[in-house]
């Protein structure tokens, strides 16, 4: 099944934008992207609307990781899928150019947090998405598999497009 | 890059791979989209879904690129000539020939990188632009008039939808007047004039916008576009319109709610 992960270039820069902001404590930001899906002809568009920003105390000070969030983070991106009925991407940047890849305790936590945003939306795919510079990368948790797929395609829809990242 | 791109590779050293997977709709394979699909095929695209139910016939032949009289005789369907002049050029090329309404396909639209409009009518034009938002798919719209006023007159034009700019209603393009009217003449229009030479124009310049949106050559000024094309005096120009609007957010195709499929079934 292949998934195409789009959003708008206005909103990939302000998430950009966002995520390259210092924090207090954390040594990297993190956020989370609100969105919408549909069937296509491949398998499935994850169409991206909203981003939410997390407020500097929502992380939780915690030297062994880049960044953690804490419980009001969370709340925060399951009553936006609630209300909105939409699929959550966690979004989070490694500042390089070339194409990214999550660290293994990125892993093991998406892992974990993914698969509760199903406690709200059980029939929607969520996932987590990794930028860098100039590239992205993803893994998309759907319904009834518990393996993660990794995303196909992902594209900043704009003049000129951007093919950050899959099979071009 | 393969030889014959070599004298487009100031487009980019892999534009070459990157229009081979880029998949293109066109919607309406008579006059405009001919010129559309056969333009795309020398360019190098490499994967087409092509949707127009309707067949090759005699009145056809005066605009219709790559299709024969054997084809008006055979009653050849529009998106097999379209297929056929793709193949001729890019044998490898991957090529979704659907002979039916647009809507009726609704997967293989969502699955295009990009889509070209060569429909008449403003609200067949106003439900692609809502289909095209849903995906988060730039459509590029052509369309063209021969003015029946003595003396003819032709105009036509270009107009770009790229999702969060400006769309069709906010540049003005589409607006309820003019499909209030269309609705009241449903079923009358009958065969409009068309010809060649307008039709290629605006799908030359409609492709070139696609090839500045996938590999640009040139410092870019603005993504949405509205060209209108003056076919008595020969020239190309920005509508006024879109200048006032560009810096606008489009509030017609803003909400979340306006994107994606509104019956999602895992």
């Amino acid at each position: 099944m292949n998934v195409h992960f789009k959003l708008t270039v206005a909103l990939l820069d302000g998430i950009v934008a966002d995520l390259r902001r210092p924090h207090p404590f954390a040594a990297e930001r993190a956020g989370f992207i609100g969105c919408k899906v549909s069937r296509c002809r491949d398998g499935f568009l994850v169409l991206s609307n909203t981003y939410l920003s997390l407020s500097d105390d929502w992380y939780a000070d915690d030297q062994r990781f880049g960044c953690v969030f804490n419980s009001h983070a969370m709340r925060a991106a399951m009553q936006f899928a609630l209300t909105n009925d939409a699929s959550m991407f966690h979004v989070h940047l490694h500042d390089h150019k070339g194409l990214p890849w999550f660290s293994r305790p990125d892993i093991c936590e998406s892992a974990r947090y993914v698969p509760d945003f199903w406690n709200v939306k059980p029939k929607l795919p969520h996932g987590t998405l990794v930028l860098s510079a100039n590239a992205a990368a993803g893994l998309c948790w759907y319904p009834e598999i518990k393996k993660p797929i990794r995303i196909s395609r992902i594209t900043a829809v704009g003049f000129p497009m951007r093919f950050l990242g899959g099979s071009f | 890059m393969k030889t014959i791109h070599i004298r487009q590779s100031f487009l980019g050293e892999h534009s070459d791979e990157l229009f081979a997977g880029v998949r293109i709709g066109v919607v309406g394979l008579g006059g405009g989209g001919s010129h559309i699909a056969q333009q795309s095929a020398y360019l190098g695209i490499g994967r087409f879904a092509f949707f127009d139910p309707d067949f090759l016939d005699f009145p056809n032949l005066n605009r219709t690129v790559g299709a024969t009289l054997a084809d008006a005789n055979a009653k050849t369907p529009k998106v097999a000539v379209a297929e056929r002049v793709v193949k001729s050029v890019n044998p490898d090329a991957e090529v979704w020939a659907i002979q039916t309404e647009w809507q009726k396909d609704f997967d293989l639209l969502r699955a295009c990188d990009a889509v070209f409009g060569c429909l008449d009518g403003f609200s067949q034009r106003a439900q692609l632009e809502e289909s095209c938002r849903r995906a988060l798919i730039p459509l590029i719209d052509i369309g063209m008039d021969v003015h029946k006023d003595y003396p003819f007159s032709i105009s036509g034009q270009i107009v770009v939808s790229i999702p969060g700019e400006p769309c069709f209603r906010c540049i003005g393009f589409i607006r309820d007047k003019d499909l209030d009217e269309e609705g009241r003449r449903y079923g009358v229009a009958g065969g409009n004039p068309q010809v060649v030479w307008s039709n290629g124009v605006l799908a030359s310049t409609a492709i070139g916008i696609l090839v500045q949106m996938l590999a640009p050559w040139c410092r870019i000024r603005t993504g949405s576009r509205f060209i209108g094309y003056d076919g008595d005096g020969f020239t190309l120009e920005h509508d006024a319109r879109l200048t006032v609007v560009s810096q606008a957010q489009c509030q017609h195709f803003s909400s979340i709610s306006d994107l994606g499929d509104p019956f999602w079934k895992p």
